[in-house]
């Protein structure tokens, strides 16, 4: 299912989207009907930098003892995305990143901005970003705040899912919120997908 | 925009016995979610008439408010994972689930006592309302049957 609709790089829709201030592709997600607007509001240009510009599109392999795998959010809503961290770990810092997310324009621009910033930053940095960090830089409009929250569940995910796999590295309690694990909507349709929990 | 990078710990306000997440079939959702949805949009209509600068939208199930100073808030049914979204220009987004408190104690099964409840801090959506927007969104008016009776009886 994840291959067939999780193509980031737009780029049949990169030429419709210099067109059109939106995306074509059927990703676009729920919400408010355009028709009784006058303004057409478009995305920020940062939005449209990161759809056309994805940075660290890709997999890696979810079995290796080094990569943590977020998968967070439903189809059914609209929006899926799948985080992958490689940890060196000697000192815990990622040293690589891929993104695949399904969704809409502030969805994949989201997710590919986290991707930018988690590079290089150590677990215990990574568990600390918050989706108002990425909301900002994005300039995300009120209806799409759901999508930084989404990619900052996504990495949290990534980071228990590494935790899961190497129990012996240094443990955060998600950068001393305390909340509790994000509850991941996805349907798991394999017996494989990624454990949620992080074990000391 | 929310205003806080490093939210604090959040506060668990007025936690009665923790309630439980309620399995909902669609129907339910539906109708609590519209009641729910419905006296909002009362209240901020309300909101709206007493003010110039509040502007209400409810389209398409999506109620859309611009307060100001606070900034636009959006609210909407999510009915994939039976939740109400909302987003807030000052705390952010968040995601409500319909939650059953006590169903043992004073309330009936079927008395709808429960609320939208954001499950990772256990705050509720209209507390949220209540300190952001000033309303006040109570489920628990109009004949329901959990009510208690009145002082005076009617007869």
């Amino acid at each position: 299912m994840f291959r067939r609709v999780l193509a980031t790089a737009p780029a049949q829709a990169s030429r419709a989207l210099q067109s059109t201030a939106r995306p074509t592709t059927s990703s676009f997600a729920r919400t408010i009907t355009p028709a009784a607007q006058p303004a057409r509001r478009s995305y920020h240009e940062k939005v449209l930098d990161h759809y056309n510009n994805p940075r660290n599109v890709g997999s890696m392999g979810k079995n290796q003892q080094d990569v943590g795998t977020g998968l967070v959010g439903a189809p059914a809503c609209g929006d899926v995305m799948k985080i992958q961290i490689k940890v060196d770990p000697k000192d815990d810092t990622i040293t690589d990143v891929k993104f695949k997310t399904f969704g809409c324009g502030s969805a994949i621009a989201s997710s590919s901005y986290l991707t930018e910033l988690v590079k290089g930053m150590t677990l215990e940095q990574a568990s600390r970003i918050r989706n108002t960090e990425i909301a900002k830089e994005l300039c995300l409009p009120p209806v799409k705040l759901h999508c930084s929250m989404l990619a900052e569940d996504g990495i949290k995910s990534a980071i228990s899912n590494y935790y899961s796999k190497n129990p012996k590295a240094k443990t955060t309690n998600l950068g001393g919120t305390g909340s509790s694990m994000p509850k991941i909507e996805v349907e798991t349709l394999r017996s494989d997908a990624p454990a949620a929990t992080a074990t000391a | 925009m929310p205003h806080t990078d490093e939210p604090e710990a959040p506060e668990i306000e007025e936690h009665h016995e923790s309630g439980v997440h309620a399995d909902l079939s669609d129907e339910e959702y539906h109708q609590h979610a519209d009641l729910y949805m419905e006296r909002m949009h009362e209240q901020v209509e309300e909101l709206q008439e007493g003010r110039e600068d509040v502007e209400v939208d409810y389209a398409a199930g999506v109620l859309s408010v611009t307060f100001p100073p606070n900034g636009t808030y959006i609210v909407n049914k999510q009915p994939a994972n039976k939740q109400i979204w909302l987003s807030s220009p000052l705390s952010g987004p968040k995601r409500y689930d319909w939650v059953v408190s006590g169903e043992s104690m004073h309330q009936k099964a079927e008395g709808g006592s429960g609320d939208w409840v954001y499950m990772r801090d256990g705050t509720r959506m209209s507390e949220l309302l209540r300190k952001e927007l000033g309303i006040s969104i109570d489920l628990m008016e109009e004949g329901d049957a959990t009510k208690k009776p009145t002082v005076d009886p009617v007869e």
